[in-house]
């Protein structure tokens, strides 16, 4: 861990000090007119509600997971298809140039 | 394998697995249970803080770089891994601020708004994608890294 060691205190301490102070201006956001509304109307997600009382309990288990798979897997791929969608662009637009 | 440590693709790339192993197991709450989660939570600051360490230079490099003429893609790369950033610290923040279990275990004691309930649930859902398009920035490295590993993994 010869890379980690290379001044690891001075940098941990720069990025939680960096951390914290991010973190402090994030918490002033519950001053906000924003947060008074969302407070006052009240907030609840329908996350582990009645819709889990039907399904296994392996799946219970499972599906929290599958549901990462998806949302991180698919802006992965299809990030991965913009990528090569410029590339293969700006392939042609040299090629063009050139021609 | 057992090299990794005297190289540092290799020693990021260890890391980074074991950082987007706690990372999925701490954003399924369902599956792990709120105490669980949070407390894990709490020490998925480690991981973090070694992907943030291992990568110093970039850290120190890129918000310069921003100013100077660099190609699209890393323009874009550099603002990305600044708001996943950001991200990762609402996530943080406001789950602590929703905590139900690691905060009055240490015998702290808060009003849980609906304001950080609703900023945690959204911003841990946005953080999902956009650590997809993170890892899809770099995924030729992690293609490489990935063949690189596993050859040593077959020779030995």
């Amino acid at each position: 861990m010869k890379y980690l060691k290379n001044s690891w205190q001075s940098r941990t301490f720069t990025v939680l000090l960096v951390s914290i102070v991010v973190s402090v201006l994030l918490v002033t956001l519950e001053q906000t007119q924003w947060a008074e509304q969302i407070n006052q109307q009240g907030y609840s997600h329908s996350g582990g509600g009645d819709g889990q009382r039907n399904i296994s309990t392996i799946l219970m288990y499972v599906l929290p997971f599958v549901k990462e798979f998806i949302l991180i897997g698919i802006p992965l791929g299809l990030a991965l298809l913009v990528m090569k969608l410029i590339t293969g662009l700006k392939f042609l637009v040299s090629r063009n140039k050139k021609g | 394998m057992s090299d990794w440590k005297e190289n540092l693709h290799k020693t990021r790339y260890v890391m980074d697995v074991l950082l987007l192993f706690s990372f999925m197991l701490i954003s399924a709450p369902q599956s792990t249970g709120i105490a669980a989660h949070e407390w894990l939570s709490l020490f998925f600051v480690v991981p973090l803080v070694i992907h943030l360490l291992l990568h110093w230079d970039w850290i120190k490099k890129s918000f310069l770089r921003l100013f100077t003429r660099i190609q699209g893609k890393e323009r874009f790369s550099i603002i990305w891994n600044y708001l996943l950033y950001l991200l990762m610290l609402t996530v943080f923040v406001s789950g602590f601020l929703v905590s139900v279990a690691l905060l009055p275990a240490l015998n702290i004691d808060l009003n849980i708004q609906g304001f950080w309930s609703k900023i945690h649930h959204d911003s841990a859902t946005l953080i999902m994608p956009m650590l997809g398009v993170h890892l899809a920035l770099y995924w030729s490295w992690i293609v490489k890294l990935s063949k690189q590993m596993l050859k040593k993994k077959v020779q030995v």
